[in-house]
């Protein structure tokens, strides 16, 4: 029961992905974590079958999903991607409710069970009170809490998040931290692409950790964030100390001596 | 709100019924309403009876089936192209009919006319045929398939351009009224070769209403709740080529109906597909109903196409919402 990476070449034009191998363990909250471009949303792409693998396996709950339906995929695998598109004229309940799709017949007929799930969605996210607004009316913060409902409202073992708290201010990225840990806790296997090592270290239960295409490092946060890991993986000469407030680790660079840029010559 | 589906969808119907009135009414030749239903009712004399059942009648039914064919046609291109300035045009179908069509007329000028709404649909099919082909190239974005349409259309629009300034006007002059969009010498013939399909068509269309709404958040999103987005895709591209193709094939390039009819709907009763696809429906019908019956009562005798005045009506209206409406309505 997990999800099961077997010497996976997956990309675009050129492979972003070389001969990954890897597990992302049933239960858990994994932080996917790495430079920019280093492959991160290929991955997440790979796990719920949106790219199809030039090599290699993946395996959800022990079936192989080459061999899956995309239906079948949809309702064991929720991907929110980096940018969803707002639909216009869509309430937030009707958005939510497309989270419903996998479960039902092709003219999207909604039952009891069907409306519970987004009542109950719309209720974690808290956006219950907004749920006859437009979309498009929304926050940025709101709206991405919607998006993250309709990933709950379809109520899969595994949800998958492409950077869900990027462009999120620090009050909004805190609260889809918590959702996330709050699905992890309900038994939901979550799998999140984050920039931040902080709050991977804070949240997550597992951290993997990619560079150029390759997994670098995996583990429990406390053992993966290392001053050597940052300085191997970003370049960047740093501490790693404890955070005051909960004790997990907090990356912090050293300061690279810009007074001594060249560039700096000409602006003096 | 429910309601205000069933506000629009009433007044569009009655808007229907009082323009269909009028449209057998309007023309070159008045004849009053009573005659029209005695006509209607075989109980009247032979000129009427002519014009009402011979001319009128199956024109205006037509106008119907076609307009609304092109503005679901519409709605399917624009939700499939997530871009709201999107219409039937963009995949190249109006285009590759007008070229068809015109290619006809010079190359065999002995082709009987009736030849010609098969040729136009035979067209409009093969642009979208290539539009779709070129982008399944490589993978099918949504940018891509508009990019392509637009290049082949402009193509085959400079086919068309080429072949009216260089022939002769006399040859052109009939193709050139059907360019414009218009119903004149539609009868019961042209009627029955369209309809039965644009039905099936129209109803297959109204069934597609909820995987509408999945496709128009994106490949990603649509592909992650369990579409399987390439087959869909081919299918209501197919769809909606053969929607356009076949109206295109009856009345001529009526290319406004097919981009405004689904913003008006979408204006009236918000997002959702199971209530946009029959109002933009009902839009459209009205929309070429309405332009074809004021086309032959502006200046009678002479006839003004009815693609020329759906967007003189259709325009200004749209221009009436969008300064009217909230910014957005929901469902």
């Amino acid at each position: 029961m997990s999800i099961q990476l077997d010497s996976i070449t997956a990309g675009y034009d050129r492979f972003r992905l070389q001969n990954v191998t890897a597990q992302i363990p049933t239960g858990s909250l994994t932080a996917l974590i790495g430079p920019n471009g280093c492959g991160k949303s290929t991955l997440l792409k790979t796990i719920s079958r949106q790219l199809a693998p030039g090599k290699g396996r993946v395996h959800v709950d022990n079936e192989d999903i080459s061999t899956l339906r995309t239906r079948a995929v949809a309702q064991r695998v929720s991907v929110l991607p980096q940018h969803p598109v707002v639909p216009p004229g869509i309430t937030v309940e009707r958005l939510v409710g497309y989270g419903r799709a996998p479960h039902q017949n092709l003219f999207g007929y909604q039952s009891r069970d069907d409306q519970q799930a987004v009542e109950l969605a719309l209720e974690m996210v808290s956006l219950t009170a907004m749920k006859s607004e437009a979309v498009s009316s929304l926050s940025g913060g709101q709206r991405q809490r919607a998006f993250l409902a309709m990933c709950i409202a379809q109520d899969t073992p595994f949800i998958l998040l492409d950077e869900p708290t990027s462009f999120l201010d620090i009050r909004y990225q805190f609260e889809v931290l918590e959702l996330m840990s709050t699905l992890q806790k309900a038994g939901k296997t979550v799998v999140a692409v984050l920039h931040d090592i902080a709050q991977a270290a804070r949240f997550a239960t597992h951290i993997v950790v990619m560079k150029d295409g390759r997994i670098e490092a995996s583990g429990p946060p406390d053992q993966v964030v290392t001053p050597d890991l940052v300085k191997r993986v970003y370049g960047v000469q740093a501490h790693v100390y404890a955070d005051p407030v909960s004790g997990t680790k907090v990356v912090s660079p050293e300061e690279k001596g810009m007074q001594d840029h060249p560039a700096l010559a000409s602006i003096n | 709100m429910m309601t205000r589906t069933l506000v629009s969808l009433f007044g569009l119907s009655l808007a229907i019924s009082i323009t269909l009135y009028w449209s057998l009414t309007a023309g070159a030749v008045d004849i009053p309403l009573q005659t029209v239903l005695n006509t209607l009712f075989d109980l009247d004399g032979e000129q009427q009876q002519f014009i009402v059942n011979r001319s009128r009648l199956p024109r205006s039914l037509i106008a119907i089936v076609t307009g609304g064919a092109l503005a679901l046609s519409g709605v399917i291109i624009q939700a499939l192209l997530r871009n709201p300035l999107a219409s039937p045009k963009i995949v190249g179908i109006n285009s590759g009919a007008a070229l068809a069509v015109l290619l006809a007329t010079l190359l065999l000028p002995s082709l009987p006319p009736v030849w010609l709404p098969l040729i136009a649909g035979v067209g409009g099919v093969i642009a979208a045929g290539i539009v779709y082909l070129l982008a399944e190239l490589r993978s099918v974005s949504a940018a891509r398939l508009a990019l392509v349409g637009i290049a082949v259309g402009m193509t085959a629009d400079a086919g068309v351009d080429f072949l009216l300034v260089t022939a002769d006007s006399y040859a052109v002059s009939a193709p050139l009224v059907w360019l414009t969009g218009s119903l004149w010498g539609r009868g019961w013939s042209h009627l029955a070769t369209v309809w039965p399909q644009l039905v099936v068509l129209m109803l297959a269309c109204l069934a597609m209403a909820h995987r509408l709404d999945l496709i128009r958040l994106g490949d990603t999103q649509a592909m992650g709740l369990g579409m399987n987005i390439r087959v869909e895709r081919f299918a209501l591209l197919g769809l909606a080529t053969f929607l356009a193709s076949i109206s295109v094939s009856a009345v001529g390039v009526l290319g406004f109906v097919g981009l405004m009819a689904p913003h008006i709907a979408r204006k009236l009763v918000g997002g959702r597909h199971v209530v946009v696809l029959p109002v933009a429906m009902l839009t459209g019908a009205l929309l070429v109903l309405l332009a074809d019956a004021a086309g032959r009562s502006l200046m009678p005798p002479i006839e003004v196409s009815a693609g020329i005045l759906s967007a003189m009506f259709g325009a200004p209206f749209f221009i009436f919402l969008l300064l009217t409406t909230r910014a957005e309505r929901t469902q």
